[in-house]
């Protein structure tokens, strides 16, 4: 008994004290984690997926730079819990992974290390990010993260069914409305010729769906959503043009509304509807469908940016970033950074298959990224697409509150004035607390 | 024929069967069907999760997750956590149960009823100032830093001092006449008659400490230091629940398998404290 208690006390105290973060460049990410498939695996260019790739691209550079003593440390998603804790306890990474949604709240307070000295040392001109990429890390005039990629809404869409209702030109390309108008027409003529919905959208539980819906086409109509960064207007002719229109999509059966995000995928690769709209991520989840004999979706994938339906053709983007939490670092600790700003800049083309898109101009316009499948057809979303403006804090949190709002508007729970009534003082609430 | 009327009497009525068998496939099919979820290919799933009934059904979501070089780790990490946990609870709450129900000290009323406030706090009220005492104290990523939190229970207090207040005082007096000290009335006379209450505690206990994902995400910020919730957690890919629903499910049922482990083993001594609570 004795000596199990000693045991215990050893175990115990030998763990103590460990909060040290160690020496050498220390790596927070998401993304997962795959050291089962990719522990020791350092050839970028046969990794898969988001874990593959990034696993892949961390080993590589703990290869090529052993005096940077890499240690990583993988979290749950996103890991804010996680990283404010550390900041909290003065022990943070020195390069986190981070949604440009979120640099504004860290930056904000100071916790996170203007990037340009670590671009300027690993030779990268700020210039050679896209706009979308670039905006996307900006916050007060500087940047605060080395951009990675950006991504944002897409419709996926079934050619096999678009085929069926008419709307495959002759270049074999789907003709995409034009106008609201031209939305609801082709959606009546979907649903008439194939008895399928038009729309497959994800309302139940995704309110990031429906946020970028409403945020890309009141862009689209130049609405200021937020005149200010402390305050959001979504009850305006522009908001309750869009919820109007995708309310009506919804009373008509041209678009679902009972589906959660994987029910959504689901119907869309057993071909029950011919456009599903959502994020850059699952490209490669439909393309491998593409590829599959038997499936509905076998060579009948086609891919194409949010359609213009308004004025500009502009839409709603969002990003993944690298940036660097602020502490003290030794000259030796900062180079270590700047090294892994500039091995992972020259492979930000790698990243590009998982469906989102580089935030180098160079890799985006480069002949690997062009030629990947359908990422032609996407590649605009790096000229066209806009975060919305830098000094709106806790983006992550308003665009649960506006998506809840917009998705019970599409539903018909609420009216559409009171949803985005609902929406506006929530959201202008919320900033209220947290400014 | 006594034998054939208490048989009788213990029988079950027809509607009492049909209401406990509707009871438990209700309560057993969510279970099946995250067995059978993780039996399967995560590509199958994504177009149709109804693919699990159908075979083939594989063993890979699993492969993957004892692949993963933490894994094992992490089970240690959350046996050291729960056990330290469940040990530290039982010694300190019979240890305060027995000072609040049988001891005579000045403020004793207010002390307990400081005690019970704690029933009213909720953890995340108190969560910064107790992470920034850890800091402080450079307890963050140990094992200390990730029990310690666990052993302040106002409930494992309370329920100690009500079951230990029902023992008849005679036993304590007739052992002071005895010439019995406290300590040796307290280890050798109260604290058997309260292994039931013990068995309760430190199985709820175990479970929350087992369970707990919130504090060993914030205090554990070091993947070997991960407990298992926290770790499997991390281990996932983003859309885990599309593109990855077999080894989501495969995780789910690796994290309770420890958990239904103790139940088989401990189940009659479970019953047996359950049983023994409700009649006290």
């Amino acid at each position: 008994m004795r000596g199990l208690a000693i045991l215990a006390a050893s175990v115990l105290l030998t763990s103590c004290g460990g909060s040290e973060r160690g020496q050498g460049l220390y790596i927070q990410r998401f993304f997962g984690e795959c050291t089962s498939d990719y522990g020791t695996a350092t050839n970028v260019a046969k990794a898969e997926g988001e874990c593959g790739i990034v696993t892949t691209m961390i080993n590589a550079f703990r290869a090529a730079h052993p005096q940077a003593e890499v240690s990583q440390n993988v979290v749950a998603w996103p890991g804010y819990s996680q990283l404010t804790s550390q900041m909290a306890a003065r022990q943070p990474p020195d390069v986190v992974t981070m949604h440009s949604g979120v640099i504004p709240d860290y930056a904000g307070k100071d916790l996170l290390e203007p990037v340009e000295p670590y671009l300027a040392a690993a030779g990268i001109a700020p210039a050679a990010f896209t706009p979308a990429a670039r905006q996307g890390v900006t916050w007060n005039g500087r940047m605060y993260g080395l951009p990675w990629d950006t991504h944002g809404g897409l419709w996926h869409i079934n050619l096999a069914l678009f085929r069926q209702a008419g709307l495959v030109g002759a270049d074999g390309r789907p003709i995409l409305p034009k106008s609201p108008e031209e939305l609801l027409a082709q959606g009546r003529q979907f649903r008439e010729r194939t008895g399928k919905p038009y729309l497959i959208q994800s309302l139940v539980g995704d309110p990031a769906g429906a946020a970028r819906t409403l945020y890309t086409y009141m862009l689209a109509q130049g609405a200021p959503i937020f005149p200010q960064p402390n305050r959001i207007a979504l009850d305006t002719p522009e908001g309750r043009r869009v919820a109007t229109l995708f309310r009506q999509v919804t009373a008509e059966g041209i678009g679902t509304s009972n589906m959660d995000t994987p029910a959504a995928i689901a119907a869309f690769m057993n071909g029950e509807g011919g456009v599903y709209p959502t994020g850059t991520w699952m490209i490669g989840q439909f393309e491998t469908e593409e590829r599959t004999p038997g499936r509905p979706l076998h060579r009948a994938y086609a891919v194409a940016p949010f359609p213009k339906l308004y004025g500009q053709n502009v839409m709603f983007v969002s990003g993944h970033a690298w940036v660097v939490p602020k502490r003290e670092r030794t000259v030796a600790e900062r180079q270590a950074v700047a090294d892994f700003f500039r091995f992972m800049a020259a492979r930000n083309g790698d990243w590009a298959r998982t469906g989102h898109l580089p935030a180098l101009r160079a890799a985006i316009e480069g002949p690997a990224f062009l030629s990947l499948p359908h990422r032609r057809d996407i590649a605009i979303v790096a000229s066209i697409g806009r975060a919305l403006p830098d000094g709106v804090m806790r983006q992550s949190a308003v665009e649960g509150l506006v998506g809840e709002e917009m998705a019970a508007a599409i539903t018909g729970q609420k009216p559409v004035q009171q949803a985005l009534r609902d929406g506006e003082r929530r959201v202008n609430e919320f900033l209220a607390e947290v400014q | 024929m006594a034998a054939d009327a208490v048989t009788a009497r213990t029988r079950l009525p027809l509607a009492a069967w049909v209401g406990v068998l509707t009871g438990a496939a209700i309560m057993l099919t969510p279970l099946l069907w995250t067995l059978l979820l993780s039996f399967k290919a995560n590509e199958a799933l994504v177009g149709n999760s109804a693919a699990a009934l159908a075979p083939p059904w594989t063993l890979e979501n699993y492969s993957a997750i004892l692949g993963h070089g933490q894994t094992l780790r992490w089970l240690v990490n959350s046996f050291i956590v729960s056990l330290g946990t469940t040990a530290g609870v039982l010694i300190l709450c019979s240890l305060a149960g027995y000072g609040f129900a049988r001891l005579d000290f000045p403020g004793r009323r207010w002390l307990f009823v400081f005690v019970l406030v704690g029933l009213a706090i909720p953890g995340q009220a108190v969560i910064f100032s107790q992470h920034q005492l850890f800091a402080i104290a450079d307890l963050h990523n140990s094992y200390p830093g990730l029990i310690l939190p666990g052993l302040t229970t106002s409930f494992g207090v309370f329920f100690m001092t009500q079951y230990m207040r029902a023992i008849p005082r005679e036993l304590d007096e007739a052992a002071l006449l005895d010439g019995a000290s406290h300590w040796r009335i307290f280890t050798r006379i109260i604290l058997p008659l309260t292994v039931p209450a013990q068995s309760t505690l430190a199985v709820f206990t175990f479970l929350g400490s087992w369970n707990d994902y919130w504090w060993p995400l914030i205090s554990a910020t070091r993947s070997d230091m991960y407990t298992l919730t926290v770790g499997l957690a991390a281990a996932q890919m983003n859309y885990a629940q599309t593109s990855g629903l077999g080894f989501l499910m495969a995780q789910a049922m690796f994290a309770s398998l420890p958990i239904f482990i103790v139940y088989l083993v401990f189940q009659k001594q479970i019953i047996q404290a359950m049983a023994g609570t409700a009649l006290k």
